[in-house]
C-alpha cells in the first residue's frame, strides 16, 4: 500500500517529466515494433513492458498521466494487432498468458495481461466469461488510487466490443451454449464490479495526503472522475439491458454504491451521470428510486443541480417527441412525482439554502410548462409551495439581486414568458403573493416586465375583475408603497416608468361599451391614488379614453335609447378625473383636458350638450385665470382657448357671446406687448371662422370686429413695441392674418391697407441688423410676398396688391 | 512502414453534442441505430477492419462529448489522430456554426505536423428530418473554404451516405498515416545508457 502518493509536481516539471516519459515510451514502441517485425516476441514484450513501466510513476497529475496513459495504450494497440495475428498463425495462449508473467512490476504485468486477455477472447469467444472475471480481480492488484483507476480504465476500454450482450434466457437450450460464452449478466457483473472498485479508489483519494491539499486533491479528483462514469456508459451500451433490467437489478446496484460511498464529489457526479447516460424512457420509470436516493445523499451534496439535470433532460424529451404522440401519458404523474420528491428533499435538508429551493421551483415550473402546458394549476401548484416556504422562513422584502430575488424572478418570469398573456396569471391564485415576497425594486422590476409583456403581445385586459386583477399586481408603479425610499426618484427613470403604465392603460379595453365604463372606473380607482407625481402621467390616458367612449356611444344610439344620460355621466366622470389633476395643483395639464373635452362635447349632441361644453369652456377659462402666470404659458393657453373655441358650434348666443368677448378681453390683457398684438390677432379668427347657434352652425363671418382685431393688433405692434426686431415680425405676421381674410372674402379689408403694410415692412427690414433673427423674418416676409404673385393670376382678392 | 501487412488508422470524431456522432459511429461499425438518445461522456473508441486499396486497415474510431465538461481530463486521445470527422445536424444551425471552433481546437490540441494539409471530412447529419435548416449548399461552402475538405450529408437513422462518407475518411486517413510514418517511425534519439530517473517516490511495488 502506498503511505503517502505524491500526486503531481509542479506544472513546469510536470511537462519535462512528461516529455521524459513521453520520449521513452516511443523509442521502447519503437523497439518493440521492430522486434515484432522480426517476429522476435519474447524481446517486443521485453520493450512493452519497459515502455509500461512508465506508467509506474507517482510524479504526473491526472492530466499528464492520461497523456502519458494515451501515448502507452495507443502503443499497446499495435502488439494487440500482432497477437491476433499470431494466434491466427497457431501460438498457443498459454504460451503468451506466461510470457507475459515474466514482467517484473505488476502495473505492466497487468497492462500485459489484459492485453493478451483481450487477444484471447477475440479469438476464443467462449472463454470470455472467466477471462473477464478473472482479469477484472486481477486488477486488485493495483491499489495505487490514479494507477488503479487508469489500469481499470485500460480494462474497460479493451473489453468494450467483447462484453456478452446476449440475453440470458434461463433454461433453454441455448442458454446452455452461450453460458460458456457469458450473457449480458455476466457483463452487468463485470462492470458493476469494476465500477465499484474504481469508485473505492477514488474515494479513497479524497483521504490521502495532508488537509492543506485539499483543495488540489478534490481538483485532481474532478478530472478524474470521466473514468469511474465511464463505468456508467459501459453499461449503457449494453443493448440486452432492457427496462426490466435496469429497474431491477442494474439502477438498484449503482444507487447503492453511490449512496454507500458517502462522498460528496462522488455522489454529485455520479448521479448526474445516471442521468446522462441512460436514456429517458428508462428515468421515466425509475424516477421513485433515482429521488428517493438523492434525498439519501450526503449534506454537502449539490441535489438542486442533479434534480435539475434531471428535469430539465425530461422535460426536453417530452418536447421532442410531443409530436410522435407523447410518451409522457396521463398515466404517470411525473409532475406530481417531481412535486412530491421535490418537498420531501427540502425537508429531510434543513441546512439547504434558500435559493435552491427557489431554483427547484424554477425547474418544477419548466417541468409543469413543457409537459403540461394546459394544466396551469401544477404552475400554482409550484407557487403556492414556494409561498409556503417563504412563509415558514419568514422571508419578505427579497432584494432581486439577493441569490433568493434571482431565482424568485426568474420563478415568477416564467409564466409570463411562457403564457405570453399576463391575463393567464389570473388563474394562478398564488401569484400575487409569492410577487409580494419581493422588495419594492424587485416588485417595480416585475411589474414593468408584466407591462412589456403586455405591450408586445398587445394583450386586452377586457372587464373590470381583469383591471383590477392587473393594477393590483403591478400596484408598486401606480400607488406609493410603504417600503419606497424616501428620496425622490431620478426624474427620467420617474417618466419613463410612468409612461409604460400609461401605454398599458390604453390595452384596458372592453368591445362593450358600459363594460368599458367600468374599467374606467376602475383603473381611475386605483389610478386616482397614485399620489401628485404619478396621475400627470396615469390621469390623461383615462380621460381620453372615457372619450373616446362617449363616442362610442353616439356611434351606437340607434341601439341604446340612455346613450344620452350615459354620455352626461362620462363626461362627469372626466370633469371630476381632470379635477382631480387641477387639486395636484396642476394648471396647464388640466386646462388642456378640459378644452379637449368641450371639443369632444361639441361634436356629440346630447341633451344636455351647450350645457356640459360651457362648463369645460369656464372651467378652462377659471384655470387660465387663476392658475396660469407665467406669461409665455398664458399665450399659449389663451391660443388654445380661443382656437378651441373657433371649433365649437354648439354654443347660442348667450353662451358663445360671453366666451368670445373673454377672448379678445383676455388676449388684450396679456402683459407682454407683442403678446397682446398676437393674441388679439388670434382672436380675428373667432369671429369669422367661429360657428354658434345662432349663426346656424355657419361661420360668423364679423367683418367689422375681424378688421377690429387686426387693427388693434396693428396698433399694438406699431405704437406700443418698442423692440423693432419684434415690430417687424409683428408686422409681417399680422400681414398674414391680413391676406387670409382678404382671400376669404372679407370685403373690409382693403387693398390699400394690406399695401400700406407691405410698403411699411419693406421700409424697415433693411435697418435690421443683420443676424438669424432678421433673416428669418425676411424670409418669412418674402415668403409671403412670393405666395401672393403665385396665386395673383387667379385669386381675384389680390389683385389690388401691389407687389 | 509500408511493408507491414496491417495498418491502424486513428480517426476522430467531433461535434456539438447531440449531432449524432455516435450514432453514426454504431450505424458504421455496428449497422445499428436507436432513437434513444445517451450522452456520451470522455472518449471511447470502437474499431472496424476495411479494406482500402486493396490494403486491410484497423480503423479506430473515437466518438467523444459533445459538451466540454465531459472531459474532465482533457483532449490528449486527438494526438495521432490521422483523421478528423467534423460532424453537424443540419436540423440544428447553432452546431454549423460550431465547427470553425471545433476545427480550430483540434488543430492547436493535436497539432499535427502539417495543419494545413490535414485531413478533415465533414459530415452534416440527420437529412432524414423535415425541419433542415442548413442548406446542402453553405455545407459545401464551408467545407470548400476550409481547404476542400470532403463533405457528406449523411442520415444515422436511415444509413444513407454513412458507408461513403467512413470510406472517404479511411482513405484519407489512410493517406496522412502514410506520409506520417517515413518522419515517426525512428524515435528522436536513441537513449543508450540505463534509465536512471527515479520514477517513484513510493516504495510500492505496483
Amino acid at each position: 500500500m502506498p503511505t503517502t502518493p505524491q500526486l503531481g509536481s509542479p506544472p513546469d516539471e510536470q511537462d519535462k517529466l512528461l516529455d521524459e516519459a513521453l520520449g521513452i515510451v516511443k523509442m521502447q514502441a519503437f523497439q518493440m515494433k521492430r522486434c515484432l517485425d522480426k517476429g522476435r516476441l519474447m524481446d517486443g514484450l521485453k520493450h512493452a513492458s519497459t515502455l509500461l513501466g512508465e506508467l509506474r510513476t507517482s510524479m504526473l497529475s491526472p492530466k499528464s498521466y492520461y497523456e502519458l496513459y494515451m501515448a502507452v495504450t495507443d502503443e499497446l494497440r499495435h502488439l494487440e494487432i500482432y497477437l491476433v495475428d499470431e494466434f491466427q498463425k497457431g501460438r498457443q495462449v498459454s504460451d503468451l498468458y506466461e510470457m507475459v508473467q515474466y514482467a517484473g512490476s505488476i502495473v505492466p504485468r497487468l497492462y500485459l495481461l489484459i492485453t493478451v486477455g483481450l487477444v484471447y477472447i477475440k479469438t476464443k469467444p467462449s472463454l470470455s466469461r472467466d477471462v473477464l472475471k478473472d482479469m477484472v480481480e486481477m486488477c486488485r492488484g493495483v491499489q495505487h488510487p490514479l494507477r488503479g483507476l487508469f489500469l481499470r480504465n485500460y480494462l474497460l476500454q479493451c473489453t468494450r466490443n467483447i462484453l456478452p450482450d446476449v440475453a440470458d434466457t434461463e433454461g433453454s437450450l441455448e442458454s446452455e451454449e452461450s453460458s460458456t460464452g457469458g450473457t449480458v449478466q455476466d457483463s452487468i457483473d463485470f462492470v458493476l464490479m469494476n465500477f465499484a472498485e474504481m469508485n473505492k479508489l477514488w474515494v479513497r483519494m479524497q483521504h490521502q495526503g495532508h488537509s492543506r491539499d485539499r483543495e488540489r486533491r478534490e481538483k485532481e479528483r474532478q478530472d478524474l472522475r470521466i473514468l469511474v462514469g465511464t463505468n456508467l456508459v459501459r453499461l449503457s451500451q449494453l443493448e440486452c439491458i432492457d427496462l426490466e433490467k435496469y429497474i431491477k437489478t442494474v439502477l438498484p446496484s449503482i444507487l447503492e454504491q453511490v449512496v454507500s460511498c458517502r462522498d460528496a464529489i462522488a455522489q454529485e457526479y455520479l448521479m448526474e451521470c445516471i442521468i446522462q447516460v441512460f436514456p429517458d424512457e428508462f428515468h421515466l420509470s425509475t424516477l421513485h428510486s433515482f429521488l428517493r436516493a438523492c434525498a439519501e445523499l450526503q449534506p454537502n451534496v449539490n441535489v438542486k443541480n442533479i434534480i435539475i439535470a434531471l428535469i430539465d433532460r425530461l422535460a426536453a424529451f417530452t418536447q421532442r417527441t410531443k409530436d410522435e404522440g407523447g410518451i409522457i401519458s396521463t398515466d404517470l404523474q411525473l409532475f406530481d412525482i417531481f412535486s412530491d420528491q421535490v418537498a420531501l428533499i427540502i425537508m429531510s435538508k434543513p441546512d439547504i439554502p434558500s435559493e435552491d429551493i427557489v431554483a427547484l421551483q424554477v425547474s418544477l415550473i419548466n417541468l409543469a410548462n413543457k409537459c403540461y402546458p394546459d394544466k396551469v394549476h401544477y404552475v400554482d401548484k409550484v407557487l403556492g409551495k414556494t409561498t409556503e416556504i417563504f412563509n415558514k422562513f419568514n422571508l419578505e422584502r427579497i432584494g432581486q439581486i439577493t441569490p433568493v430575488g434571482k431565482e424568485l424572478m426568474k420563478l415568477l418570469k416564467i409564466p409570463v414568458d411562457n403564457y405570453d398573456n399576463v391575463l393567464t396569471l389570473l388563474k394562478l391564485e398564488n401569484y400575487g403573493n409569492l410577487l409580494d415576497f419581493l422588495d419594492y425594486d424587485g416588485r417595480k422590476a416585475l411589474a414593468m416586465y408584466l407591462i412589456n409583456n403586455a405591450l408586445e403581445n398587445e394583450t386586452q385586459i377586457g372587464n373590470p375583475e381583469q383591471v383590477d386583477f392587473m393594477l393590483g399586481l403591478i400596484s408598486s408603479l401606480i400607488q406609493d408603497q410603504a417600503d419606497q425610499p424616501t428620496e425622490t426618484p431620478d426624474p427620467e427613470d420617474f417618466a419613463e416608468e410612468q409612461s409604460l403604465l400609461g401605454r398599458f392603460l390604453h390595452l384596458l379595453v372592453s368591445e362593450d361599451p358600459d363594460e368599458q365604463y367600468l374599467i374606467l372606473n376602475t383603473a381611475r380607482r386605483h389610478l386616482g391614488a397614485g399620489g401628485n407625481r404619478r396621475i400627470p402621467f396615469t390621469l390623461p390616458p383615462v380621460v381620453f379614453a372615457a372619450y373616446q367612449l362617449a363616442f362610442r356611444y353616439y356611434s351606437v344610439k340607434d341601439q341604446d335609447d340612455k346613450w344620452e344620460k350615459k354620455c352626461q355621466k362620462i363626461f362627469q366622470f372626466c370633469h371630476g378625473t381632470i379635477s382631480a389633476l387641477t387639486k395636484a395643483e396642476l394648471a396647464e395639464l388640466p386646462l388642456r383636458l378640459f378644452l379637449q373635452g368641450a371639443l369632444a362635447i361639441s361634436r356629440i349632441p346630447f341633451e344636455n350638450q351647450e350645457t356640459v361644453a360651457y362648463e369645460f369652456m369656464s372651467q378652462a377659462f377659471s384655470l387660465y385665470e387663476d392658475e396660469i402666470s407665467d406669461s409665455k404659458a398664458q399665450l399659449a393657453a389663451i391660443t388654445l382657448i380661443v382656437a378651441t373655441l373657433e371649433q365649437i358650434g354648439c354654443f347660442g348666443e348667450e353662451n358663445h357671446d360671453p366666451l368670445r368677448t373673454n377672448c379678445a378681453l383676455a388676449a388684450s390683457k396679456l402683459l407682454k406687448k407683442p403678446d397682446q398684438s398676437r393674441a388679439v390677432g388670434t382672436c380675428s379668427h373667432l369671429f369669422w371662422s367661429g360657428k354658434s347657434v345662432a349663426s346656424g352652425g355657419e361661420q360668423i363671418k364679423d367683418e367689422k370686429r375681424v378688421l377690429d382685431c387686426l387693427k388693434k393688433g396693428l396698433k399694438i405692434a406699431a405704437n406700443q413695441c418698442m423692440d423693432s426686431m419684434v415690430q417687424v415680425q409683428l408686422f409681417v405676421e399680422l400681414l398674414n392674418h391680413y391676406l387670409y381674410f382678404k382671400k376669404k372674402g372679407n370685403q373690409l379689408i382693403e387693398a390699400t391697407l394690406v399695401n400700406e403694410l407691405v410698403e411699411k415692412i419693406k421700409e424697415e427690414l433693411p435697418n435690421l441688423e443683420n443676424n438669424e433673427e432678421s433673416q428669418q423674418i425676411s424670409k418669412h416676409f418674402t415668403n409671403t410676398i412670393d405666395h401672393v404673385k403665385s396665386v395673383a393670376s387667379i385669386e381675384e382678392h389680390y389683385k389690388d396688391i401691389a407687389v | 512502414m509500408a511493408t507491414r501487412k496491417k495498418v491502424l488508422l486513428k480517426v476522430i470524431i467531433l461535434g456539438d453534442s447531440g449531432v449524432g456522432k455516435t450514432s453514426l459511429m454504431n450505424q458504421y461499425v455496428n449497422k445499428k441505430f436507436s432513437n434513444q438518445y445517451k450522452a456520451t461522456i470522455g472518449a471511447d473508441f470502437l474499431t472496424k477492419e476495411v479494406m482500402v486499396d486493396d490494403r486491410i486497415v484497423t480503423m479506430q474510431i473515437w466518438d467523444t462529448a459533445g459538451q466540454e465538461r465531459f472531459q474532465s481530463l482533457g483532449v490528449a486521445f486527438y494526438r495521432g489522430a490521422d483523421c478528423c470527422v467534423l460532424v453537424f445536424d443540419v436540423s440544428a444551425p447553432n452546431t454549423f456554426k460550431s465547427l470553425d471552433s471545433w476545427r480550430d481546437e483540434f488543430l492547436i490540441q493535436a497539432s499535427p505536423r502539417d495543419p494545413e494539409n490535414f485531413p478533415f471530412v465533414l459530415v452534416g447529419n440527420k437529412v432524414d428530418l423535415d425541419n433542415r435548416a442548413v442548406p446542402q449548399k453553405r455545407g459545401q461552402q464551408w467545407a470548400q473554404s476550409k481547404n476542400n475538405m470532403p463533405y457528406f450529408e449523411t442520415s444515422a437513422k436511415e444509413g444513407i451516405n454513412v458507408e461513403q462518407a467512413f470510406q472517404t475518411i479511411a482513405k484519407n486517413a489512410l493517406a496522412q498515416e502514410t506520409e506520417v510514418d517515413i518522419y515517426n517511425e525512428f524515435p528522436d534519439h536513441i537513449t543508450i545508457n540505463n534509465d536512471t530517473r527515479n520514477v517513484r517516490s513510493d516504495n510500492c511495488s505496483c
